[in-house]
């Protein structure tokens, strides 16, 4: 015989083999929500499987040990909710599968709390008990999924509105809204008597703020500066010129994690340029780097003025033009008594394509040789 | 600094051995006797060429020195400890004694071992800690050698320096086998070009990891010319017992010599020679991955390899000198005979350096080896080679591959290589 | 007897009038059969939970000892051909992960399972259901790790598995990736487990048992737990980095971005160290219980060894880099290291002089369980003094990588760990199983294993000196050296005394089979002991005492049989253990509550495992593991903590068969 508990799930699991034959065949056969649809109809045929072994509660003996409540059934919105996400399935099954998804979640959602509220009611003779035992099964579901929600919705608004105002504005508006966040939080901590409508007003007020700011920044795209940015690769090209570029300088560190083990430590002081490696004192001329190696080497400006340390990696042909354009790595813009990291690593050996040379831009026949053997 | 270790070491090693036979009978003080044998023994095979026991160098002899003290310091504490065990395990054995008194203990005792032992640790820290900073200085240094490890060899690099009056003008690349003068303080400079590797010649100095991304320092000085063993000692993957070293020590004018031959091009092999024929599967074939100085292509340019292309790691062992060194596939196999080997391995010192530097005469090549592994390295030495295990590795190979060679291509290579001086 | 406790039925049946039910909350019955193998898979019981962790962990030690065996026989001759390098590389990662986490930390926690309950004088442990997820989770680790012999070839990278060499590109087969989901998840077992007894250490000691009167096993399980608790989040940080690095395109070793890969070293050895002392605290646990009950003394300097075993524990946390020192960290670093290794040779060698002090004056009876407690002793020391030899770092860099440090691990871990827990074997298994382990065959046992153990681990020390690095698939003639004494003669010796220590544990198994088909029934207290476990029967009742006894002395259980003469000062028996147990008996406590039995602990492995295996297989395989984990989380959240009535099958004949009590008041 197949029992209550079983029942259940065997009927879930029959729902979700369902409706993933139905994505399969009406929106993408290889989308990720068939395979959490097949996993939910696994995932429960195993737990049916389970619950079936087992014996569950035998209907029989049930009969003996639990009596239907006398109370009446308490209202319910899931009824209502269920069928929302009827309609939200049928309209995602036509225009877009996101909606088809929420229509989904709706209907598992309001499924799972239908069926449990009426387990619930049916549990004891004692309605206060029953409601403790549906709270206790369905709250540790709840919140943490609401919660979580709801941080998934304040940091997408959030982040969408700083991504579309200036770096400048931004950072007010950050100020602002934390201090206001902080400024609510501590009036609620310590005037303890206040009303409990108010409180939910501000809340209601600032979630709807949100919601709303971010769904015009949203609409209204990412600031400029950052897609000219994604667009001109700046991220990736490096400026090797003398002065600081708008982007590849902007993020400019002032500290570099790895201080020992490094190949070597060139600097600048008084306008000149003296490499130096790690054991040896005196300073050399030349640094040897071994082909194909990933080397660090440690750039530290003395000078007043920002500097920067270009690698200079011989030259390269683009493409069939003949066009001949140099190969150069660099260090971001170095401000005084700072330190910037450069990380090599050259698969072709100096002889193949001329000398390698360190170089700071600004300092005329400073340089360091660079052999790659 | 004197050319003798300063302390006597391979004259004392056979004296314990009779107390370490008879291992199957066991009790405690049996026990002890070995345990302070074995720590004793290491000297017993006097030609174990990794002995940790037989400094040949000023690093090696500063470790060894520390090693002569704690090795005895611990062997006294561990007979008098069971010296101490049997006694008791002797003396208040069941002889139908009554229940003793039941004693919980006498702090005074109790603190006194305490203090005892801290006495003891304390005097081996000194010694340490002395040793530990004598053996990392490094601004006495008179030469340096970048060393770059690499699944399964050791590449090595000698920077453009003069050295005790040697002039290294071009940057030198070779492989396997690293040269160093006699008496000259030496800094490796060790760095990995794929995982961690590390770099040993016990002779000489302890180890020291070669880490990818980073720069260990490792200090060496050879009391006399010879050649030391060594081996990778950080596991590095598939083929790491594959992974060896050779460090040869050369008088200053021996040095002078090699280095003069390692400035060298190669030559051009004779015209229509067999050599010359291989010169051109060498082009063919192996060019991908070796380098040769001097090599030229059909149009007349400089052959440069490219084996950031085609191996994982980027760089394969710069064959210009093939034939100056007696190992090779990272000192794995002997490029000589076992009796020209055993010639170089057991010369005297003041023989050392014409019997190395003669290199591999056509007599002493040994044709198997070098056969063999043409015809297919990675049966030989395991490596990376299956395609089917290269999924994340872009394709690339870690190891050589099975070439494929017809047997009279390696004929012709072998040929060719043999000319490589 | 049965004893679970079981309300009576009727009252819920024939009352019609609204009652608050208790807070049934399964959403299925719970297993309540006491027999069968229902009975051990569901079990709470921390005597069955402790005798599966024993049972789990002894497969696992042949397992392992096989790989062992198959190293030694690729190492006893030059250009070994039994392996291939590949194969090797596998061996000896899987022999060391497989001993420490499959057999060492296992065994301990059989250990500690079975005996912290009845030593300490409590019921059970604080979460019971939570010690047999511990239990299961380990299981589904073990399988997960050895999953992969069979699934494309096990893990290559050693035990210590160092970035980059662990990477998707060095280490392509999945290997890696179940060993780091194997480990892993054996991790978060031991986790549980020791949250679970540390909370039983401090909370459920017997009336009157103050710390510093706790067992000296119960106070090293302590200090194993807390080093638990703060070393394997490490790891479990490491892992997860590595799990991502490999499963998810991470790059946190990634030296071509700009990663540091001695950051993996220093996350190991961190848990790695620790971990050490982790394997090797109980065994001193156990033979500081052995030491004294055979010697009839008190243990010399409780609090010395109680403290020196913390401080162990403490400056074990401090010493980690001593396994770096050739990584190129810079002198200071590793001066300060070295410094700190020394420093734990000290409190380490206060134990060798307690328990050699322990037996100074007393009355040794060589049993099997003293003479492997004896052999800890002096084989440990050996290892302890080896290890000083490499504390000091420069000489360590010589032997680092080589077989003496090989020699030096064994000495502390075999001749250590196992001899301890042989120890144990011997000394409890009329407790937990009622029968006397044979003597005789215990004999041959010992001396085998003390034989085949020197001859195998001794040789390696000459073999490391000589220059012999470890972790090589062959060793070569070139680099053996000439004469009789070169690494041939002592790698054919190691490889011929793992063969005899292969024999004296086979004597063991032979001692188990023989003593459960003809074995003497074990008498109440067969050595006259001195602590609470023996003051109840062999094996154990469920509820493990009928009476809480309350403890008024150290060794209390010798105590109660022993008293000193008021006038002589010599020691008077005054009662048998024999006595002591059957008084308990006469006075059993009413009322014994004890949790039932539950099917989600082993469900959640089951949910744990199979998300394992996602991880390498594919999202579809994590989704349903991560729902099997959430739905069996719920069932383990929601039920209470003792069966109801509904769980119970109805009484068979009008309640004359219904599953009766201990006795009721």
């Amino acid at each position: 015989m197949i029992t209550t508990g079983s029942k259940y799930c065997f009927g879930i699991a029959g729902l979700g083999s369902l409706g993933a034959l139905i994505y399969m065949i009406l929106i993408n056969p290889s989308d990720v929500g068939v395979l959490a649809l097949l996993g939910i109809a696994i995932a429960m045929s195993i737990v049916g499987g389970v619950t079936q072994f087992t014996g569950d509660f035998d209907a029989d003996t049930v009969s003996d040990a639990i009596t239907v409540s006398a109370s009446a059934p308490a209202n319910s919105m899931w009824p209502l909710l269920l069928a929302l996400g009827g309609v939200l399935l049928l309209v995602g099954m036509t225009t877009n599968p996101i909606i088809f998804l929420l229509g989904i979640v709706v209907i598992v959602a309001a499924g799972i709390e239908w069926a449990l509220q009426s387990w619930a009611e049916r549990a004891s003779e004692d309605s206060a008990f029953n409601r403790f035992v549906r709270e206790r099964a369905l709250t540790s579901l709840e919140l943490p999924l609401l919660a979580g929600g709801a941080v998934a919705v304040i940091a997408i608004a959030f982040s969408r509105i700083m991504l579309a105002v200036s770096p400048e504005n931004g950072a007010i508006i950050f100020i602002v809204v934390a201090t206001a966040v902080l400024a609510v939080g501590f009036l609620i901590a310590v005037k303890t008597n206040l009303k409990k409508t108010s409180i939910t007003a501000v809340c209601v007020l600032g979630a709807v703020a949100l919601l709303v700011s971010g769904g015009i920044a949203g609409q209204s795209g990412n600031r400029e500066q950052l897609v000219s940015a994604a667009a001109e690769e700046h991220y990736s090209h490096k400026d090797c010129e003398e002065t600081a570029s708008k982007y590849f300088d902007k993020n400019s560190e002032k500290t570099v994690s790895m201080k020992s083990g490094i190949l070597a430590t060139i600097r600048v002081k008084d306008g000149k340029l003296s490499a130096q490696l790690i054991g040896l004192d005196a300073p050399v001329a030349t640094v040897t780097v071994a082909r194909s190696n990933q080397a660090t080497i440690l750039f530290r400006n003395l000078d007043d003025e920002e500097h920067r340390l270009v690698a200079n990696l011989g030259v390269k042909k683009v493409g069939e033009t003949g066009v001949v354009e140099k190969i150069v790595d660099c260090t971001q813009m170095t401000g005084k008594n700072q330190t910037q990291a450069l990380l090599l690593k050259i698969n072709k050996p100096s002889a193949s394509s001329g000398p390698y040379t360190f170089t700071v831009p600004g300092l005329e026949g400073q340089e360091i040789a660079l052999v790659v053997p | 600094m004197s050319h003798e270790g300063t302390l006597p070491v391979s004259k004392q090693n056979m004296t314990i051995f009779g107390g370490v036979k008879s291992q199957g009978r066991l009790n405690r003080k049996k026990t002890a006797v070995m345990a302070f044998g074995v720590l004793f023994m290491a000297g017993c095979a006097r030609d174990a060429p990794q002995d940790t026991w037989q400094p040949k160098g000023e690093n090696a002899s500063n470790i060894n020195t520390l090693q002569w003290i704690v090795f005895p310091l611990a062997g006294v504490v561990g007979v008098a400890v069971f010296a101490l065990i049997g006694f008791v395990l002797w003396r208040y054995r069941d002889k139908g004694q009554a229940i003793p008194h039941q004693s919980h203990g006498n702090p005074a005792v109790e603190i006194t071992l305490t203090i005892i032992p801290a006495l003891i640790l304390s005097v081996v820290g000194v010694f340490t800690f002395r040793g530990i900073f004598q053996l990392a200085q490094t601004n006495d240094t008179q030469m340096v050698i970048n060393v770059t490890g690499q699944q399964w060899w050791w590449e090595y690099d000698y920077p453009a320096q003069v050295v005790n009056g040697v002039e290294i003008s071009q940057p030198i690349i070779t492989a396997g086998q690293l040269v160093i003068p006699t008496d000259t303080k030496v800094l490796l400079r060790e760095t990995s070009r794929d995982v961690i590797h590390s770099y040993w010649i016990p002779a000489l100095n302890g180890k020291k990891d070669a880490v990818p991304g980073r720069i260990n320092l490792l200090r060496l000085q050879a009391y006399k010319p010879g050649i030391y063993a060594g081996q990778c000692t950080e596991f590095c993957g598939l083929s790491h017992a594959n992974m060896r070293m050779e460090a040869v020590a050369l008088e200053p004018a021996d040095f002078a010599t090699w280095v003069a031959n390692q400035q060298r091009n190669a030559q051009q092999p004779a015209q229509a020679s067999l050599a010359q024929e291989g010169e051109g599967v060498f082009l063919n074939q192996c060019i991908r991955c070796h380098q040769v100085n001097g090599l030229k292509k059909a149009d007349g340019t400089a052959a440069i390899a490219a084996p950031d292309e085609n191996v994982y790691s980027g760089a394969a062992p710069n064959l210009t000198h093939l034939m100056s060194r007696n190992t090779f596939a990272g000192a794995a196999f002997d490029l000589v005979t076992s009796d020209c080997r055993k010639n170089i391995w057991t010369a005297s010192p003041e023989q050392f350096g014409a019997a190395y530097l003669e290199g591999v005469s056509p007599k002493c090549l040994n044709q198997t080896n070098l056969r063999r592994w043409l015809r297919n390295a990675p049966e030989m030495k395991p490596m990376y080679a299956d395609p089917t295990k290269l999924a994340s590795s872009d394709g690339k190979y870690r190891g050589m591959p099975n070439l494929n060679l017809s047997e009279s291509d390696i004929d012709k290579l072998v040929a060719y290589l043999s000319t490589l001086k | 007897m049965a004893i679970i406790e079981r309300p009576t039925p009727t009252a819920a049946i024939t009352l019609r009038a609204p009652v608050t039910p208790a807070q049934s909350m399964g959403i299925v019955r719970r297993p309540v059969t006491s027999t069968g193998w229902k009975s051990w898979v569901f079990t709470v019981d921390h005597k069955k939970i402790g005798i599966m962790y024993g049972v789990f962990a002894m497969f696992f030690f042949i397992v392992g000892g096989v790989e062992a065996l198959l190293i030694r026989l690729q190492l006893a001759t030059p250009d070994g051909k039994v392996l291939s390098a590949d194969l090797y590389n596998q061996m000896f990662t899987m022999h060391a992960t497989t001993m420490i986490f499959l057999f060492a930390m296992p065994m301990a926690a059989a250990f500690a399972n079975y005996f912290l309950p009845l030593q300490l004088g409590a019921r059970d442990v604080a979460f019971p259901r939570l010690n047999a997820l511990g239990l299961w989770l380990l299981v589904a680790g073990g399988l997960i790790l050895n999953a992969s012999w069979f699934l494309g070839g096990a893990a290559d990278g050693g035990w210590f598995m160092y970035s980059p060499n662990s990477g998707p590109v060095f280490s392509p087969s999945n290997g890696v990736d179940f060993w780091t989901l194997g480990v892993q998840i054996a991790g978060f077992g031991s986790l549980i487990g020791s949250i679970n007894l540390i909370v039983t250490i401090l909370n459920m000691r017997a009336p009157g048992m103050t710390l510093m009167k706790m067992p000296v096993f119960c106070w090293m399980i302590l200090v194993v737990q807390f080093l638990l608790v703060f070393s394997l989040p490490v790891i479990t940080v490491a892992l997860v980095l590595l799990t991502f690095q490999r499963s998810f395109g991470a790059t946190f070793f990634d030296v071509a971005q700009g990663a540091d890969p001695l950051l993996w070293q220093h996350l190991f050895w961190i848990f790695g160290h620790p971990e050490v002392y982790v394997l090797i605290l109980p065994a001193f646990g156990i033979i500081t219980e052995v030491l004294p009950t055979f010697s009839r003394k008190p243990l010399f300097g409780y609090p010395f060894v109680v403290f020196s075993g913390a401080s162990i524990g403490l400056v074990g946390f401090g010493v980690w880099s001593h396994h770096m020192f050739a990584t190129g960290l810079g002198p200071i670093s590793v001066a300060a290291f070295s410094i700190a290794t020394m420093a734990i040779a000290i409190p380490t060698g206060v134990k060798i002089f307690n328990w050699t002090l322990t037996m100074w004056g007393g009355k040794i009876w060589y049993s099997t369980a003293m003479k492997f407690s004896i052999g800890l002793i002096v084989l440990f020391t050996i290892g302890g003094l080896s290890g000083v030899t490499h504390a000091v770092a420069p000489s360590d860099t010589q032997q680092t990588d080589t077989y003496y440090i090989v020699a030096h691990f064994h000495y502390v871990l075999f001749g250590g760990m196992v001899f301890g827990l042989f120890s144990g074997f011997y000394y409890w298994w009329p407790k937990v199983f009622g029968k006397m382990l044979n003597e005789k065959l215990g004999g041959w046992n010992f001396w085998l294993m003390v034989i085949g153990m020197n001859m195998t681990f001794g040789p390696m020390h000459i073999l490391g000196l000589q220059g012999q690095p470890r972790r090589m698939y062959v060793w070569t003639e070139a680099r053996a050296g000439e004469g009789l004494f070169n690494f041939g003669f002592w790698n054919k010796i190691a490889s011929l005394g793992s063969l005899i220590l292969t024999i004296g544990i086979l004597f063991f198994l032979i001692n188990i089979v023989y003593t459960a088909r003809k074995g003497k029934i074990a008498p109440l207290d067969p050595w006259d002991a001195r602590t609470l476990e023996w003051i109840t029967t062999s094996p154990p009742k469920e509820h493990n005492f009928d009476r809480i006894p309350v403890v008024h002395h150290l060794d209390d259980f010798f105590h109660r049989k022993y008293q000193e003469d008021a006038t002589t000062g010599e020691l008077v028996q005054i009662a048998t253990g024999e006595q002591l147990v059957r008084a308990e008996e006469a006075n059993a406590d009413a009322h014994i509550h004890l949790p039932s039995p539950s099917y989600w602990p082993i469900a959640i492995a089951v949910g744990v495992g199979t998300l394992g295996f996602g991880v390498v297989y594919g999202v579809p395989i994590m989704i349903v593991g991560v729902l099997m984990i959430l739905g069996s989380s719920f069932g383990f959240v929601l039920e209470p903590s003792v069966a109801q009535d509904i769980d119970y099958d109805p009484p068979a004949s009008g309640g004359q068969d219904t599953k009766e009590l201990a006795p009721l008041g």
